[in-house]
């Protein structure tokens, strides 16, 4: 049976337009004139509101037993034919608008192969009923559990991660932006009043200046945990139908629903300032998921314990203490930090411009803590299911991946790898990044590490054990 | 990891992962001294009209210690392509090798640095192989193996053809019969 879209679509659509329409109307009152740019516009948001009414007039979709087709006919006709079994996540989420009307977004993800349908705007019954009829494949729908939800406390950890500072900007910016395209498009902006303006701000005493910034300095870590809040109200991962939900948001609530069965494992992120107040992200590594940066987040920001915890619920327990490198991956990570200013500042000598070198200088000798920290961060570790590896410093993440999702192991050893006695192992994934990497393991446990978790693969060929003395060369490996 | 070590030895020595068996055609020389030649021999080319119209032009937003030195950039462009075209060749034939056992695909790549890479058959999703033009006056071939991720994708070139084509069907062939759904 082919069914439409929710009457009320084309409201959802059309709300835009329609503010639009207000705001157009009343500066259009305010200017005085009715130009005729305003008529123009009247024109086109009319017809954007016909375009809205048609396209929900030809847009139906059919719930097959093995597939769901997505059927539109405005201009030429097109089907969309997900298959069932293909379909990895259903996400529900609102918008201001659709909340209003009781409205929600079935985003329909399919992977590479199936491709993704959207569903704008059905009633939040149908929303539910597609989304159970679409994941639970045979049994039928067992209750949610909880597995672990946002704590109020939670919400002041904004400020330590970087972007949510940075919202104040962005806001700012994009409000500037649509006040500046307004005023341009209904003329009231001239190269004369900007440059007026501009004089304005330059002849402002700096005392107000001063204010001006020391507000903006106060203004952003409330504005981040206002951000944060917007986006992770009640931030909620359940479990449900063979699947982990996570639900998020205050004005448009948002539900990611990711299959147990595509999850190959977790990744906990933190910058330094999260380490020290003992906070961290979880991700989840999932394969095929298009955004999997912020559609597989788990946990925005959390306490470690916490976010182990659930780490732990969801692949199991995150494999610890992680063993830490040889002394020789030390020089090779304070090495590269430092190498991009040094060679900055080598080439600014021969230019001739002293200060970009003392620049680089400085940056070079910051470079050294953050190479060492960068060594302290660096881990492996494996237990009888899942492999852990750690690195970065700024950005510092944790991989935790089950043993069965690798499908491919990589060693690479530079020239400067070689000289020192190392490796890389890269465990190759086919989720998230495609591969994760444990930087310069000492040689033999890069082999090791893969000949533990996958013992029949790297058997045939391990150099047969040597008949005569192999500790002597190991004596010579270690000065 | 004690269990490994003592699988394959009951002594505590460390695993080394062996060489894989197989070397390359000779013939995969000249395929990367041609490639290489192609690729100086270009650079070499734009070094020098470089040097050409920056002796002509005078440019002023050149610093004064470089404008005087512009035209050596041949020489050094055509010092490392001489090197490149002669040397890592060879170095390379010498690295490369490929070996595939009863389920995994195991290859050595690389000249300065150098990769091992383990696939196992099971894994596989597509075995391409593929001639460009200089291997097909040379009688190469190149064996693409593609799992779900791109790290653990594997590419052994400077096959010869019968070999490649015969390798990649028994791959693709086993990679089919023996696929888990893991990916």
């Amino acid at each position: 049976m082919n069914v439409r879209l929710h009457p009320l679509t084309f409201v959802v659509g059309a709300v835009r337009e329609l503010i639009a329409l207000l705001a157009a109307g009343a500066t259009g009152l305010l200017v005085g004139g009715m130009s005729t740019a305003f008529y123009f516009t009247i024109v086109g948001l009319t017809l954007g509101l016909f375009f809205h009414v048609a396209s929900w007039l030809t847009f139906t979709y059919v719930l097959h037993d093995d597939r769901i087709e997505l059927r539109r006919a405005l201009i030429g006709r097109s089907v969309k034919s997900i298959p069932r079994d293909r379909i990895r996540g259903v996400d529900i989420s609102a918008s201001l608008p659709h909340r209003l009307l009781g409205l929600a977004i079935v985003h329909i993800d399919a992977g590479a192969d199936g491709g993704e349908g959207e569903l704008n705007a059905v009633s939040r019954h149908e929303a539910e009923r597609l989304r159970r009829a679409l994941l639970a494949r045979d049994a039928g729908t067992p209750p949610r559990r909880v597995l672990a939800r946002m704590r109020p406390r939670w919400y002041v950890y904004a400020p330590l991660s970087g972007a949510y500072l940075l919202t104040p900007f962005a806001v700012a910016g994009s409000l500037l932006g649509t006040v500046y395209n307004l005023g341009d498009d209904l003329g009231l902006i001239t190269r004369e009043r900007v440059a007026n303006l501009g004089h304005d701000v330059v002849g402002l005493p700096s005392a107000l200046v001063l204010a001006l910034v020391l507000l903006v300095l106060i203004a952003m870590p409330v504005m981040s945990v206002i951000a944060f809040t917007l986006f992770n109200w009640d931030f909620t991962v359940h479990e449900r139908d063979g699947s982990v939900v996570a639900e998020r948001g205050l004005v448009t609530r948002r539900s990611v629903s990711l299959e147990r069965r595509r999850l190959r494992g977790v990744e906990l992120t933190d910058n330094p300032f999260e380490r020290m107040a003992g906070v961290t992200r979880l991700g989840a590594l999932i394969t095929g998921l298009g955004d999997a940066a912020h559609r597989g987040r788990l946990l925005p920001a959390a306490p470690r314990t916490v976010a182990e915890s659930l780490a732990t619920r969801i692949v199991g327990a995150v494999p610890g203490p992680l063993v830490a490198h040889p002394p020789a991956a030390r020089s090779r990570r304070v090495a590269r930090a430092a190498a991009p200013p040094v060679g900055i500042a080598v080439l600014a000598v021969l230019a001739g411009q002293p200060w970009v070198a003392y620049v680089c200088a400085v940056l070079a000798v910051l470079a050294v803590p953050l190479g060492l920290d960068r060594y302290r961060q660096l881990g492996h570790g494996t237990d009888s299911g899942r492999l852990s590896v750690r690195s970065g410093s700024l950005r510092r993440r944790q991989v935790v991946i089950e043993h069965g999702a690798i499908v491919g192991w990589r060693i690479r050893r530079t020239l400067f790898q070689r000289r020192l006695g190392l490796a890389t192992l890269f465990a190759a994934v086919g989720a998230g990044e495609g591969g994760y990497s444990s930087a310069d393991m000492a040689e033999e446990d890069a082999v090791a590490l893969a000949a533990a978790i996958t013992p029949a693969w790297l058997a045939p060929f391990l150099e047969a054990p040597p008949a005569d003395a192999p500790p002597s060369r190991d004596g010579a490996r270690r000065t | 990891m004690r269990r490994g070590r003592q699988k394959d030895g009951g002594g505590p020595h460390p695993p080394r992962l062996r060489p894989p068996a197989h070397r390359l055609s000779r013939r995969a020389i000249a395929h990367w001294a041609i490639e290489y030649l192609l690729l100086w021999g270009l650079a070499f080319g734009l070094a020098l009209g470089v040097a050409a119209w920056a002796g002509d032009a005078h440019w002023d937003a050149l610093p004064g210690w470089l404008s005087g030195r512009v035209g050596w950039l041949p020489y050094i462009i055509g010092a490392a392509g001489l090197l490149m075209v002669t040397v890592a060749p060879v170095w390379r034939y010498r690295v490369h090798r490929w070996e595939v056992s009863a389920d995994v695909v195991y290859t050595r790549t690389g000249w300065f640095s150098r990769e091992w890479l383990l696939v196992p058959v099971g894994r596989i999703q597509t075995v391409d192989a593929k001639q460009g033009w200089i291997e097909r006056m040379l009688g190469l071939a190149t064996i693409e193996v593609n799992t779900a991720s791109h790290t653990g994708s594997s590419e052994v070139s400077g096959l010869p053809v019968g070999v490649a084509t015969r390798l990649a069907e028994d791959l693709a062939h086993r990679a089919h019969d023996l696929r888990d759904d893991a990916t």
